[in-house]
């Protein structure tokens, strides 16, 4: 196939996906599915392989949804029929904690499987202990949907939605997102099949065959052009309730065969905490950190992923084991590229950046209305600031690896009793440098309510800053404070009317020396 | 005999156009001025009128311009010193921005800097709740402060952006009341006026970005008053809206934010004049230029508004690397490619086409301005589509040479030959903006098959067809103004103002006389600034409509109301109306959860504007000038090329043929039979 042949079929694929992703994040319910666009949606081959993703959604999902893909054609091998559709919220097999529902609906054309369309998003509710990390394992986290059939010849399971009716406190819109996916998969693979249809394709073998193997080389190929060896880096951070957790990487590069190998050995063991990372996720991180440096701009799928591996560890805290508890990885997830980028310094210090904030700061609140009435808000997010580059400042207020919006100040006083005191930027919480990190931000709130109320605040890097990189300052450290006293709490708090909470989120790393 | 003036000022061109009572139209078209635009405003006016011999006092009927004036400010940020006035505690707004990351996999990104400084920025201790309440006032105390700071820093013109104003502009106003006082020259903008909806940081933006462009907009817009008083024509000028609206000139100075997207708005409203004088219920307007191509959605023979929209996107198009803007606005996508954009051969052996672009200088590598890139248009040249001595009418010679070295270069990284590869080029720009049209399409859950598209810009009418062919479109049009069409369609366009204020309330527990008074504001307002553009109270026709969401959604979808809804107060008719939307949108309705309200919208337009089409002079069918050679398709033979001004209404041609205008070229290919219908439209369909 040549260049234009392959160019006009491949833009296609991403089309189709793109489509379906920008669909389903204006239909969700879930909030941060809208707001942060935290959802992935690929195209994957007869094998599983996928093909091609959307040019939106999180890191962490997409390259999930990847793995997922793959293991969920395998299991289903020649046991699919059309209008089937499968599902799972399997942490292992799919995006690392219970709220992630992955969809995958086999194409049919006529009667010949020709490949799927798969989403991942992450829904409103999953029944057990909800939003955060306080769960003791993950039994308490919530329903475990094993990978199973939704539909089955276009009729839904009915003891499969029975089940998940009973086991969410949000029906309607658990529901409601599932059709999404559901409605977006099948339409996707009308779109797949009108394309074959008008480029004379029988099916999509040679043409994924093609973009598999050119991904493959192309990664292959930048991968050589990095001097062999063995690169080590490491980031130290502290979670909610102040542990400290370390994450050691080394990265082998064999610039003969084109390989990049990850390896986790030495970071740190399983936490009590629902922080513990699966290795989908960790994977999903890793590669996202040598790709996002190696050549961001080439499209995301099993090629260009396939010659970089990731190892860790059994049970350590990026390659959590049964029945370790899941819930608020992103806490330690979203740390995984930060010891990967400290390695990838000493090879490519252009394009790398210095530690930022990591995960963003989330918090949930739940209370009574004047009217007695109770409520729970959706989660909200605030982020620190970036890590400098070699040439340029880190973006204050922005958080890396995912680059989630925050909801509005005006948006969340209209939703609930909430009154903002303050949100503005923490100027000189960057570390400083020849570029500087960015700045952080200080968000002040309390509540007009006369009862207590509920807070579950998720900050991180409480005890010290992000590294600074190159002889770079590091980042200011953050501060979570109620009625100006510090807190390190992993679990809810109740708190009494008149409580003031001030959140301070890390400053970026600097770059450089000053 | 009365007549009508359109003047829109583009990037490039001044386009004017001049209509009699009696419908015929005289064009011309001007370079445009940036050191002044108003010397090409009335360059192009005197020639046009000495070209139809009408005198100044004859333009009786309507001055109507679109301008790119407040654009220019922006994207060049040269303008004057201008201040925020926020809430204490928020006077970061801007550069917090919403915090979105636009690129995930990029960690090079960056993001513009704030349009207005922090150092310009001045924080007020006051607030008001979400309810409205007024936690605290303004304290004249630290107005005073304000006046003097804002003397001291020799700001021109504020805008004023308080928390939660949207609710209560009790707070904006007293401080607004207090500058004006002492401060008699300072612009003041305020956020409850110009943007009143809900979400601090578009809000913001959207003030910030309106108090940066009055002080250049209002004398311009002064100085075009003037200017059309000395040259004696006896009217007043009307300004085109983003939304499409058009108000008069006191008003648009007062909100220069509502006309970013003039020129764009009002080519769609050209085409959604075709779209009824054709009958077609749904268009796809297709305008696609130098650096860029604009489509927008015709949906029953009106342009789809959106309620917001992107400034100055700085990263290859990407959404939420521009400045947000919430006012009303065609509802188009403007998608990377264009002429100028610039092919190239990725790590992966793909053939690309923009989004990079040589623009119009250097331009394409066959402009001879020392260009060495191969373009789009290089690749129409290559392929003969274009004819380098009839570009612009002959005026400007194209050197085929330079274009085909170009090509050559991106061939042999392709290991292709140039016209294979300007055949790929040709073949990736229509799936490019296939697959965008489909995309923006699909975001608004209409099916892309069977749209007809309407082709115009300097690049669109050569690609039109294979995007349509893409598409599966049932025709495409050319309309016969193509290159004055954003001029034209300002001339047949009633006076229209839009207004949206933010109101957040569950419709079942709708506090009716909030909303009473709410929509009573509305509605003065809209009569004040029509009566202003010369409309009688009588003739003024209001549209009502909110937009809505189910409660715990973030996104909110549009609906109109066929009556006021203050007269009968029927919630269970507006949630019918809701998910009938609902519903033609995503496919499903949730309808057990509840609804909210989150703004309410007005329509209001003047009387209705009747205009003849068609501009087709020749009577007998014309013969083709000559014959050329075109690469594109498989073919031995020569192809047939046309002027369009010797064709006659009824004519038919069976491709392949060319078509040219001065301005642009129809490429018919093989497959598909045109037809000049009787509005001087060339309409082409493909064979089944």
């Amino acid at each position: 196939m040549d260049g234009i042949e392959l160019e006009i079929l491949w833009s296609n694929l991403i089309g189709i996906v793109s489509e379906q992703a920008k669909a389903l994040q204006r239909i969700a319910f879930s909030p941060i599915v809208r707001e942060a666009g935290d959802l992935a949606s690929g195209l994957f081959d007869a094998q599983g392989r996928m093909v091609a993703q959307a040019n939106t959604g999180t890191p962490g999902h997409i390259n999930s949804l990847a793995a997922a893909g793959k293991t969920l054609a395998g299991l289903f091998h020649n046991q699919l029929v059309p209008g089937d559709i499968i599902i799972t919220n399997d942490p292992w097999m799919s995006a690392g904690h219970f709220f992630d529902i992955t969809v995958l609906a086999p194409i049919f054309w006529d009667e010949r499987l020709i490949g799927y369309i798969g989403s991942t998003i992450h829904h409103t509710d999953i029944g057990g202990y909800g939003i955060g990390a306080g769960a003791r394992d993950i039994h308490e986290e919530g329903l475990w949907i094993p990978p199973s059939k939704f539909y089955e010849a276009a009729e839904p399971n009915p003891v499969l939605h029975d089940i998940i009716r009973h086991n969410v406190r949000t029906p309607d819109h658990v529901f409601g997102d599932l059709a999404a996916q559901v409605s977006s998969g099948r339409a996707g693979g009308e779109r797949l099949i009108a394309l074959c249809k008008r480029a004379g394709l029988r099916d999509i073998e040679t043409l994924s065959e093609e973009i598999i193997s050119r991904s493959e080389a192309a990664t292959r190929r930048a991968i050589r052009a990095l001097p062999a060896g063995t690169w080590h880096g490491e980031s130290r951070f502290d979670v909610p309730g102040g542990d400290v957790i370390e994450l050691k990487t080394a990265v082998t590069v064999d610039n003969v065969a084109g390989d990049v190998v990850i390896d986790f050995t030495g970071s740190s063991g399983a936490s009590p905490l629902g922080i513990n990372v699966v290795m989908n996720y960790t994977h999903a991180y890793s590669t996202f950190a040598v790709r996002s440096c190696l050549n961001p701009e080439q499209p995301n799928n099993y090629g260009s992923l396939a010659p970089i591996r990731v190892t860790a560890p059994k049970g350590c805290i990026v390659n959590a084991a049964y029945p370790s508890p899941l819930n608020a990885r992103h806490v330690v997830g979203m740390f995984v590229p930060m010891p990967i980028l400290k390695a990838l310094y000493q090879i490519l210090p252009e394009r790398v950046l210095a530690e930022g904030s990591g995960a963003v700061w989330t918090v949930q609140i739940q209370g009574k209305y004047a009217n007695g009435e109770a409520f729970t808000s959706s989660m909200f997010n605030y982020s620190g600031g970036m890590g400098a580059r070699a040439n340029k400042p880190g973006p204050s207020a922005t958080c890396y690896p995912t680059g989630v919006a925050a909801v509005p100040v005006e948006i969340l006083e209209a939703a609930m009793p909430i009154v903002f005191d303050r949100r503005e930027l923490r100027r000189g919480s960057g570390g400083e440098g020849r570029s500087r990190g960015g700045d952080g931000q200080v968000i002040g709130f309390h509540m007009r309510t006369d009862q207590p109320w509920l807070l579950n605040a998720v900050p991180s890097r409480l005890d010290r800053g992000p590294d600074g990189l190159d002889g770079g300052a590091p980042g200011a450290g953050g501060h979570f404070l109620v009625n100006g006293k510090p807190v390190s709490e992993a679990r809810k708090m109740t708190m009494q009317p008149g409580d003031v909470v001030l959140l301070e989120t890390p400053g970026g790393g600097g770059y450089g020396r000053a | 005999m009365t007549y009508s003036l359109a003047v829109d000022i583009g990037g490039t061109f001044t386009d004017v156009v001049l209509r009699s009572a009696d419908g015929s139209l005289y064009v011309d078209k001007t370079l445009t001025t940036h050191h002044d635009l108003l010397e090409a405003f009335f360059r192009g006016v005197n020639l046009v009128l000495r070209k139809a011999d009408v005198r100044p006092e004859q333009v009786e009927g309507v001055v109507v311009h679109a301008t790119t004036i407040v654009t220019n400010a922006l994207i060049e940020r040269k303008g004057f010193p201008t201040a925020l006035v926020a809430t204490k505690g928020f006077g970061d707004v801007l550069a917090i921005r919403n915090e979105h990351r636009y690129e995930m996999y990029d960690p090079q990104i960056e993001f513009a800097p704030p349009l207005i400084s922090r150092e310009l920025t001045f924080e007020l201790d006051e607030r008001v709740l979400a309810d409205g309440s007024v936690l605290r006032r303004v304290n004249p105390a630290e107005v005073e402060a304000l006046t003097e700071w804002l003397k001291a820093s020799g700001v021109v013109s504020a805008a004023i952006c308080l928390l939660n104003s949207f609710r209560n502009p009790e707070n904006e106003r007293a401080v607004a009341a207090a500058l004006a006082e002492r401060l008699p020259e300072l612009y003041i903008s305020l956020s409850s006026s110009v943007a009143p909806q809900i979400r601090e940081y578009p809000r913001t933006s959207t003030t910030a970005i309106n108090a940066y462009a009055m002080p250049i907009t209002e004398p311009y817009l002064r100085g075009l008053e003037e200017g059309l008083h000395e040259a004696r024509i006896p009217n007043r000028p009307l300004i085109m809206l983003s939304s499409g609206g058009i108000i008069g000139a006191g008003v648009a100075a007062r909100n220069p934010v509502r006309m970013i997207e003039s020129g764009p708005a009002a080519g769609a409203l050209a085409a959604s004049w075709y779209a009824q004088r054709l009958k077609l219920d749904r268009l796809l307007s297709f305008d696609m230029g130098g650096t860029t191509a604009k489509a927008c959605l015709i949906e029953n023979r009106k342009p789809l508004v959106t309620g917001s929209f992107e400034i100055d996107r700085m990263y290859r198009f990407y959404e939420g690397s521009g400045m947000p803007v919430t006012v009303p606005c065609i509802d188009m996508i403007e998608i990377g490619a264009g002429g100028g954009s610039i092919a190239s051969v990725d790590d992966l052996g793909l053939l690309k086409v923009g989004p990079r672009s040589a623009g119009s200088n250097p331009g394409p590598a066959c402009y001879g301005l020392g260009g060495t890139n191969a373009t789009v248009t290089d690749a129409d040249l290559v392929l003969g589509l274009l004819d380098a001595n009839n570009f612009l009418g002959g005026d400007m010679q194209l050197d085929v040479r330079a274009a085909y070295t170009a090509m050559e270069r991106v061939a042999k990284t392709l290991d292709a030959t140039p016209v294979q590869t300007a055949d790929g080029i040709f073949r990736i720009v229509a799936e490019t903006m296939a697959g965008a049209a489909r995309a923006h399409l699909t975001d608004r859950g209409i099916d892309h098959r069977g749209l007809a598209l309407l082709a115009f810009g300097g690049a669109g009418p050569v690609h039109a067809c294979a995007v349509g062919s893409l598409l599966g479109s049932t025709a495409v049009i050319f309309p016969p103004q193509a290159s004055v069409l954003s001029a034209f369609g300002t001339l047949v366009t009633p006076v229209r103002l839009d207004l949206v204020r933010s109101a957040l309330g569950n419709l079942e527990s709708l506090a009716w006389d909030d909303v009473g008074r709410l929509l009573g504001e509305m509605v003065d307002e809209a009569h004040a600034a029509l009566a202003q553009a010369g409309c009688e109270r009588d003739s003024v026709r209001l549209t009502f409509g909110a937009d809505l969401r189910y409660f715990g959604q973030q996104n909110e979808l549009g609906i109109t109301f066929a009556h006021d809804p203050r007269k009968d107060r029927d919630t269970s008719a507006i949630r019918r109306v809701f998910e009938a939307a609902y519903l033609a949108q995503y496919g499903v309705t949730p309808s057990h959860v509840p609804l909210e309200i989150v703004s309410w919208r007005l329509t209001a337009q003047g009387p209705e504007i009747t205009v003849e089409g068609g501009m087709q002079r020749a009577t007998s069918p014309g013969a083709p000038k000559l014959y050329r050679k075109v690469l594109l398709w498989p073919s031995e033979e020569d192809v047939p090329v046309y002027d369009r001004v010797a064709l006659a209404i009824g004519q038919q041609i069976a491709g392949p043929a060319i078509i040219e205008e001065r301005e642009t070229t129809i490429v018919l290919p093989p497959n598909w039979d045109a037809v000049v219908n009787e509005l001087a439209c060339i309409v082409a369909t493909e064979r089944g």
